[in-house]
């Protein structure tokens, strides 16, 4: 069992960016906003197409569908590892495609991102690689080590700051990977299958710990094939199916 | 991102890729080292033409009607000449005298012969700070015109041949240079390429949460200063420490003493440095170009 975030070590931000950027629309609750999204990487090779979607702030919602259906480059578009073939999206009120190469580090900030298979640092410690995504954001030193320890012991994982990823379980890895997305306080967490590699008990820390950081005002869009998580769950579930939506 | 953080980075990653590292400080030390040699050489030649140049001086031959009273002004002349460092008179007698030494037991073929055949000259030794074979032309011309001057006389198609010599050796260099600058830089982009590669997912998680490009790429850049500055310091401490060995075996040996081996000017070893370490710098950004798209 894992101990759940201290309250006093987690707020989040949900303040639009310090940074300028021209094209920013004001959006009363929405925090991501597509319209008319399409991705194809040739004629017969469509993602999907003309995509609606509207997430407002503070929502946790489950993207399912099959493999294959896009659901990872939806989340890889929202965190511009990948723009769209047509179509505009909004993250936290900045227009995407007015964003400039140099810029998108700075949304990227604002953005934690988990993965299924957890893409830790094997060469850093526990501890480096959670502040690792301080260490980007130029935050002091004493600064970052106070954060990072108090995310650490938020996951459990207190004891094992100095161990290197791969003398971890898979689970406890699942929760540096978790503890470096969020410990600069982002406002959108994008999780892609983090469940994916974990056992039943480990799955159900995972979801739990998504619900704490949900509470405390994060936006998040938790991606999965797996129907079990969301069927007894009062979220709205995003289903991409054949490139289209079905809600 | 403050600097710190970015040597933190640069350091960390120093011991990690150690070897990686050490290879491409290698390399651009023996490219450096092969250059620096020939550097040395040059500089070496051209001390020694310049030296030979100013050791060989000026004869200047009077004209045998040249009144003895007249002597004295042109001598007071001679030595008025900024390039001039010293002026000796020799008389007919002088060097007839010096023939004689000069035949030995020869000297049989001089008899009978009026010992003011000789023309009596002017042994002028230009100033070594002042000496420009140009310079030494012009100069051997205005005296030549003076209408008690026969004729003067210095090295000049020695100097001349040493100076297409020391041209070429000087055009030798350049290009060697060039040719292993290029080489120390191919080597070097694509010592950073194979790092960048093996690092690259790596830079894709660091990318990921948030770095800027200058996160990503300045600790690479920081690396390839310290590399070469660390490769061209090292490659010209080898040539220094040869300059050394040499200068010791210049000073025991009687055949060398005198030829007064010289280093390679502080100016262009500081340029041999900045040059080393901007190739590192700038193959380094150019090897990175690709791993900093989105």
């Amino acid at each position: 069992m894992f101990v759940f975030f201290p309250i006093s070590s987690f707020q989040y931000q949900v303040s639009l960016p310090k940074y300028k950027i021209n094209n920013m629309i004001s959006i009363e609750s929405s925090i991501i906003l597509l319209k008319d999204v399409s991705k194809k990487y040739s004629t017969d090779n469509v993602v999907f197409s003309g995509i609606d979607l509207e997430i407002e702030k503070g929502e946790f919602v489950f993207l399912t569908g099959p493999s294959g259906a896009g659901k990872s480059t939806m989340l890889r578009i929202l965190f511009c590892a990948e723009r769209p073939t047509s179509g505009e999206v909004w993250v936290d009120g900045v227009t995407l495609s007015s964003l400039s190469n140099a810029q998108v580090p700075y949304l990227r900030r604002k953005i934690g991102v988990i993965f299924q298979d957890f893409k830790l640092l094997s060469n850093y410690t526990i501890f480096d690689n959670v502040a690792l995504s301080l260490e980007v954001i130029g935050l002091g030193k004493k600064q970052a080590e106070q954060r990072v320890m108090q995310m650490l012991e938020g996951v459990g994982l207190a004891g094992k700051t100095s161990h290197y990823p791969l003398q971890l379980s898979g689970g406890e890895q699942q929760r540096v990977a978790i503890a470096r997305a969020v410990v600069n306080r982002p406002s959108i967490i994008l999780a892609d299958e983090p469940t994916g590699n974990l056992d039943l008990q480990r799955t159900e820390e995972v979801i739990m710990l998504m619900e704490e950081l949900n509470a405390r005002g994060a936006t998040i869009i938790f991606a999965t094939h797996d129907d079990r998580l969301f069927e007894n769950t009062h979220r709205r579930v995003i289903r991409l199916f054949n490139g289209r939506i079905r809600i | 991102m403050t600097l710190a953080i970015l040597c933190r980075r640069a350091f960390s990653d120093l011991r990690q890729n150690f070897c990686a590292q050490l290879i491409t400080t290698m390399v651009v030390s023996l490219s450096i080292l092969i250059f620096a040699f020939f550097t040395l050489l040059y500089f070496n030649l051209q001390h020694f033409v310049d030296r030979f140049g100013a050791e060989l001086g000026l004869v200047v031959f009077l004209s045998e009607d040249t009144p003895k009273d007249r002597i004295p002004s042109l001598y007071q002349k001679l030595t008025g000449l900024s390039e001039v460092e010293k002026v000796t008179y020799i008389s007919s007698e002088e060097a007839f005298g010096r023939l004689e030494k000069f035949l030995k037991d020869e000297k049989e073929v001089l008899e009978g012969v009026d010992p003011r055949f000789l023309p009596p000259s002017f042994e002028i030794q230009v100033n070594r700070a002042m000496f420009q074979l140009k310079r030494i032309k012009q100069l051997a011309g205005e005296i030549n015109k003076w209408p008690e001057v026969s004729k003067v006389q210095f090295g000049q198609e020695w100097i001349d041949r040493l100076y297409i010599f020391s041209g070429l050796v000087r055009t030798i260099v350049a290009i060697t240079g060039l040719l292993l600058l290029f080489t120390a830089a191919f080597v070097v982009t694509n010592t950073i390429k194979l790092t960048v590669y093996a690092r690259q997912e790596e830079l894709k998680i660091i990318r990921l949460v948030g770095a800027t490009n200058i996160f990503i790429q300045g600790p690479f850049l920081v690396e390839a200063f310290l590399q070469g500055l660390m490769g061209s310091s090292l490659a010209l401490g080898v040539v220094f420490a040869c300059f050394r060995f040499f200068q010791g075996i210049e000073a025991k040996s009687e055949l060398l003493r005198g030829v007064n081996i010289c280093f390679i000017p502080w100016q262009y070893t500081v340029a041999i440095i900045a040059s080393s370490v901007l190739l590192c710098v700038l193959g380094t950004a150019l090897a990175m170009r690709r791993s900093l798209r989105l």
